[in-house]
């Protein structure tokens, strides 16, 4: 059988803001992204880039007040969930009832805190079930018996499932929460930062689980994540966030061994190296720009060592440097594929 | 330790025990833990939640009882110290915390913030030089002299720390215990913050205690990393043998276990099984025993010792030690 590789999750020049009386955020300003089918990709970037932003559009969860879909289109598997009207406006495609069975049944998503993410009062095989009852046509019965299973899974034994959420610490929390999310075997699993909150000894065994359910159930993944160290570990491809866009993607080998934007370079070099302990670090000087009051040119021009008058007078035009790289800077305008920094 | 060069020793940490009286029993959050530090020198210390890191350095400035032991800070035993006496030492030995936003006083301004210490313990009594001793020290953590009156709620996390450090170098102490100074900051953030604290120690000779749960962070950042595993120190090295040769398996494990951002990085890792449990009335076993790959009849009969296997290289093991 051939390899199906059609985008499970199509993102199409995607502007979102949060309006308030006082302001308008900024928080995705005109991105694209796909995940092929059984692929993973690393979304990184720093507080604030926009990263959870993006992920609460596509599951339609953006809050309601603030929260608006300025352009763009979204697809699921083919399916679209934002498209335009005759006018050319974004609007969702979906009602909310048709959303909630997309939700947790093709989509599911595994937050950063597992603690927050359970519900107290209700045992974790209730929890689990419940899920499992929500999307697909089954017994309360046999809803326990997948619960269970789901657990086991996880590395959780089975008993435990009349446990409550307390009684679990935090790295078997946050199995909990991948248990209930893998439970209807979604085609796309979105993780925020599934593992901030752990140790790295139960971070390491929770992206080991990850790793396996991937390849044993052919599962899309959408990790989002500051830290490279697990993108490197975990994906396919990377698309580096910054300021609300997306000023490079590639594969890992375009991201780590031929990194173009100075972004990316200046995120390598903040870490340290544990080869060479003693080198001194290269910190990003400046901050964020604040998102309710974007600069006219590039982002990341204030804090940027190669910023010319060109940056900071008009966005820089986006380029691909090969079939695979992406970069959205000045520097590539001419979109040669040498290193320019 | 060798015997024939003397150390320059700045705090030295005697069979230190901190415990904790809980529903279940006494927790032993530090148990028996010695070890010393250098004039000018930072220890790292590292491990997981719970381990007993930031008891540690709460106990050694006395902002927790010790239930018993030493800490010999200067040549002075400060465990004997009575509150007044402990309080005029404090000046030489300061604390940085990890959470900037909820350390800082919502309600105080950035130089109120620093001025405090100052005025507290009576240091300089003049306003206009208080004032002007605020600047200088605005001055050398990077806060521009603008934000003087502003309030924590109007700054970022990274410009947060920057004033409990500045504040904790208000005193003009030897010593500070920095717990998790980075770990609430973006990536680029902490590079800066991290820079900005080696700075102030070659410019100051500030000896350090940098408690992490960030390996790669200390291993950049320490000069001894000493290994904490349920209240107890487990291992203790110069970083650079900690790393190259890390001899507890539970080190070896945590060494394994960080994802390293170069895709051409090739390391075996070793996932360890379970969790970490609360170290509450602990059986005299080895306490990593019940996860470690090489526990064999002995570390279930019996604790380990802390030993020196190699010149400054300390191992609690009775496998590999």
């Amino acid at each position: 059988m051939e390899k199906d590789t059609r985008p499970m999750l199509e993102i199409k020049d995607l502007v979102v803001e949060y309006r308030t009386e006082e302001e308008t955020v900024q928080a995705v300003n005109d991105i694209n992204l796909t995940i092929r089918k059984g692929k993973s990709l690393g979304l990184v970037g720093e507080t604030g880039a926009g990263k959870t932003t993006t992920a609460l559009t596509i599951l339609n969860l953006l809050p309601e007040t603030t929260g608006r879909i300025v352009d763009g289109t979204i697809a699921l598997d083919g399916d679209p969930i934002i498209t335009k009207d005759s006018s050319g406006k974004s609007v969702a495609a979906k009602t909310d009832v048709e959303m909630q069975k997309i939700r947790g049944n093709k989509v599911a998503m595994i937050f950063q805190d597992p603690m927050t993410a359970l519900n107290p009062i209700f045992t974790v095989g209730d929890q689990i079930a419940e899920a499992v009852q929500l999307h697909q046509k089954c017994t309360p019965k046999e809803a326990e018996k997948r619960a269970e299973e789901m657990l086991e899974l996880v590395g959780i034994p089975g008993s435990r499932k009349t446990d409550y959420p307390h009684q679990f610490s935090g790295g078997m929390k946050q199995r909990v929460v991948i248990a209930m999310a893998l439970a209807c075997n979604p085609a796309l699993l979105i993780a925020d930062e599934p593992t901030t909150a752990l140790d790295v000894t139960v971070q390491a065994q929770v992206l080991e689980m990850i790793k396996e359910l991937k390849e044993k159930f052919g599962t899309s993944v959408l990790m989002i994540t500051h830290d490279l160290g697990i993108i490197a570990e975990m994906c396919d491809e990377v698309s580096v966030m910054y300021a609300g866009s997306i000023v490079e993607h590639g594969t890992l080998e375009d991201i780590f061994d031929r990194t173009r934007h100075p972004y990316t370079r200046g995120l390598f070099n903040s870490l340290p190296n544990i080869k060479d302990r003693t080198a001194r670090l290269k910190p990003i000087r400046g901050l964020m720009p604040d998102p309710s009051n974007l600069p006219k040119g590039c982002a990341f021009a204030d804090r940027c060592d190669y910023a010319t008058d060109r940056c900071r007078e008009g966005k820089p035009t986006k380029r691909m440097l090969s079939d695979t790289h992406f970069v959205d800077c000045c520097l590539y305008e001419d979109g040669k594929d040498e290193d320019r920094l | 330790m060798s015997e024939n060069v003397k150390k320059d020793i700045l705090l030295d940490v005697q069979h230190l025990k901190k415990y904790f009286s809980t529903p279940r029993g006494m927790l032993h959050a530090v148990d028996d833990v010695s070890f010393q530090i250098e004039r000018g020198k930072t220890l790292g210390i590292v491990g997981e939640s719970g381990c007993g890191k930031s008891t540690i350095g709460r106990s050694i400035l006395r902002l927790l009882e010790p239930t018993s032991g030493k800490v010999i800070f200067d040549g002075q035993d400060i465990t004997a110290l009575n509150k007044n006496e402990m309080r005029a030492l404090r000046q030489k030995m300061q604390i940085i915390f990890q959470d900037p936003f909820s350390s800082l006083d919502p309600r105080m301004t950035v130089s109120q913030t620093i001025e405090e210490p100052l005025k507290l313990h009576g240091i300089i009594k003049d306003k206009k030089q208080r004032e002007q001793r605020v600047l200088q020290l605005m001055e050398t953590v990077g806060l521009a002299e603008r934000l003087y009156d502003t309030y924590p709620h109007e700054l970022d996390g990274g410009r947060r720390q920057r004033i409990g450090i500045a504040r904790a170098l208000a005193m003009k102490p030897k010593f500070i215990v920095c717990d998790e100074p980075v770990s609430a900051l973006d990536v680029s953030i902490q590079a800066q913050i991290l820079n900005l604290m080696e700075d102030i120690q070659a410019k100051e000779g500030l000896t350090y205690i940098f408690i992490t749960h960030d390996l790669s962070v200390v291993n950049h950042f320490a000069d001894d990393i000493a290994v904490m595993y349920m209240g107890r120190m487990v291992e203790k090295a110069p970083s650079e043998k900690l790393f190259e040769n890390p001899i507890h398996p539970y080190t070896q494990a945590l060494l394994s276990a960080i994802p390293v951002p170069d895709i051409h990085h090739q390391m075996k890792r070793i996932v360890l099984k379970g969790e970490v449990t609360s170290p509450i009335e602990p059986k005299p076993i080895c306490r990593f025993a019940a996860r470690c790959p090489y526990a064999c009849d002995q570390c279930m009969h019996s604790e380990p010792e802390f030993k020196e296997v190699e010149p400054d290289h300390w191992v609690a093991c009775h496998v590999k030690g």
